[in-house]
């Protein structure tokens, strides 16, 4: 009697949650599949058929895909790189108090929150190859002669991207990585300084080796969550020019707004889940499967 | 020696301190000023760094002309509505997933890390052809019903790890003392799952406030758009001058950089302590 009453209390807690997500998650997930292989347009919406692996073949044999492709694993790849490195240099500077350190770390975390795509068009006017302000400050220090076209020239539209991604990471990482090193106890510390470790010694032999569980979950989930991360790019260039800043997720929307073809896109979507799937089965066993980190 | 060495640090460490700083800062302030720079002083050579008068003319055309006062009310509205439905229910299943045992809960708590992970703009094909059939396109609470999903499993998963942290004895002695469970839960719980509350509703909140590719194409007529898809949409509006570009980049960042200002310490808390152990 009490058992069911329990398990009634149970299922009604969890009632709204999980239906919000089977109904919002689960069903467009599946429907997304389907819509994969078929034809649904803006045009043919009235006359949806199956049309086998057609979306797939024409995504794989656009020559613009293995590009694409690669764009991704450079925009992840640099991106996760130096948001770590420079997330874990403030986190250091940041590990010892010092007065005002809640305001200093309010001021420096501050983007996490903001919105991608504001900020990729806040950066595209700083970059902006005419009467962006990074170009003139580069010009008055005599680094360059002339502005450099930031987000007009493929060769540079990537590395622009790229650096206003890592500028918006940094501070996920510090906050990850502060929270890590907070959680080393000090008397680790003193027993090596007894022991006359210097500075540098405390830093490899201590601080890195101890964080580098959170170090390493922190950066495979983040590489998802990067990878899914088209609004910078959205709002600097869109993919373009010529593509050269074209990854998945962008070429997914892209794909939706401007070709109006739903099924193709549902076939990139796909993609990007199987290879999502394929990503966490490995991070899973990489960090020991009882361990889940968001 | 040793002195002179710490002088060296706490001067690198200084100046390490001022570069992220600057780094953080300068683009926030950069695109202020060009917000209250009068219009022809926006596309000068060389650049002015510092306008000859503060002009509020950008603001004035963002808010008149452009509208941007009802996108700012549309935006708040689907951002606070989706984020408070979600911050409940997502309370009520966090707090058996924390404090119940029955059959099946593990692979419940890994199927929602799993459905966290999907990514907004993956889901907005199928939710767009089911919302049509729905007639929820174009719809404020179309998109709020969209934002109330996207959050739901991080939420419960933010609210699971709060609660766990909330000694259950406290409970225990409640129910001894003739609470029923939702009793216990409302008086002696929840009082203590506030930061848990702030940081489930921060995450949230931001996360609504700027999503825009459902929303760009979900909401399609004019009166219907959010923050993100108004300054979307004035990318491809040509005449768009780049100081009510900015006013509006200013304007749609301060809500977030309110929340984050507030909740800082319990967002730092929910991301840090999201993990969860078997």
């Amino acid at each position: 009697m009490k058992n069911r009453k329990k398990g009634w209390f149970i299922f009604w807690m969890l009632l709204p949650v999980f239906s919000v997500i089977g109904f919002l998650s689960i069903y467009p997930t599946i429907k997304g599949i389907i819509l994969a292989f078929q034809n649904y347009t803006v045009f043919t919406f009235n006359r949806i058929k199956f049309i086998g692996w057609d979306n797939f073949e024409e995504i794989i044999m656009d020559p613009d895909f293995l590009p694409i492709v690669w764009n991704t694993v450079v925009w992840i790849v640099v991106s996760v790189f130096f948001q770590l490195i420079l997330g874990l240099g403030l986190a250091l500077l940041l590990r010892k108090p010092f007065k005002g350190r809640g305001v200093y770390s309010g001021l420096v975390f501050y983007p996490w929150a903001l919105s991608g795509f504001a900020i990729g068009l806040l950066w595209s006017w700083l970059l902006n190859g005419q009467f962006g302000i990074v170009n003139d400050i580069l010009i008055k220090m005599n680094l360059i002669q002339e502005g450099i076209q930031f987000l007009s020239e493929p060769n540079m539209a990537m590395f622009s991207v790229l650096l206003v991604n890592i500028w918006y990471g940094i501070p996920f990482f510090a906050i990850m990585s502060l929270a890590a090193l907070q959680s080393i106890p000090e008397t680790v510390y003193e027993a090596a300084e007894i022991d006359g470790a210097n500075a540098w010694n405390k830093l490899f032999k201590i601080t890195l080796p101890y964080i580098r569980p959170t170090i390493v979950s922190t950066v495979l989930v983040r590489s998802i969550w990067i990878m899914n991360f088209p609004d910078v790019i959205y709002g600097m260039t869109r993919g373009g020019p010529a593509k050269s800043t074209e990854i998945l997720s962008t070429h997914m929307i892209n794909i939706i707004y401007y070709e109006n073809d739903y099924s193709k896109a549902s076939a990139v979507g796909v993609i990007i889940t199987v290879f999502l799937l394929l990503y966490t089965v490995l991070y899973l066993k990489f960090s020991g499967s009882k361990e889940v980190e968001i | 020696m040793s002195r002179m060495k710490k002088n060296t640090f706490g001067v690198l460490r200084g100046l390490g301190l001022a570069f992220y700083l600057i780094l953080a800062l300068f683009p926030l302030v950069w695109i202020f000023i060009t917000s209250i720079k009068p219009p022809d002083e926006i596309y000068t050579f060389p650049i002015k760094y510092w306008p000859s008068r503060i002009s509020w003319e950008s603001y004035e055309y963002l808010f008149g002309f452009a509208n941007f006062g009802k996108y700012f009310g549309n935006s708040m509205l689907v951002s606070m509505s989706a984020s408070i439905i979600s911050t409940l229910i997502a309370l009520l299943s966090g707090y058996v997933l924390a404090r119940t045992k029955f059959r099946g809960k593990t692979p419940l708590i890994i199927f929602l890390f799993f459905v966290q992970m999907i990514p907004a703009y993956l889901l907005m094909i199928p939710q767009y052809s089911m919302f049509a059939h729905l007639k929820l396109i174009n719809k404020l609470w179309g998109i709020i019903l969209v934002y109330i999903g996207l959050g739901a499993a991080f939420s419960t998963i933010m609210a699971r790890s709060f609660f766990m942290r909330i000694p259950e004895s406290l409970e225990e002695s409640a129910l001894i003392d003739g609470c029923t469970r939702l009793k216990a839960l409302f008086k002696v719980t929840l009082p203590l799952m506030l930061p848990g509350v702030a940081a489930i509703f921060s995450f949230s909140f931001v996360q609504n406030w700027n999503e825009i590719f459902t929303a760009a194409l979900f909401l399609n007529s004019d009166s219907k758009m959010t923050v993100p898809v108004a300054l979307y949409s004035f990318v491809s509006k040509a005449g768009i001058q780049w100081n009510v570009m900015a006013a509006g980049i200013v304007i749609s960042l301060i809500p977030t950089i309110i929340v984050f200002a507030f909740a800082q310490k319990y967002i730092v808390a929910g991301l840090t302590s999201g993990s969860v152990k078997e």
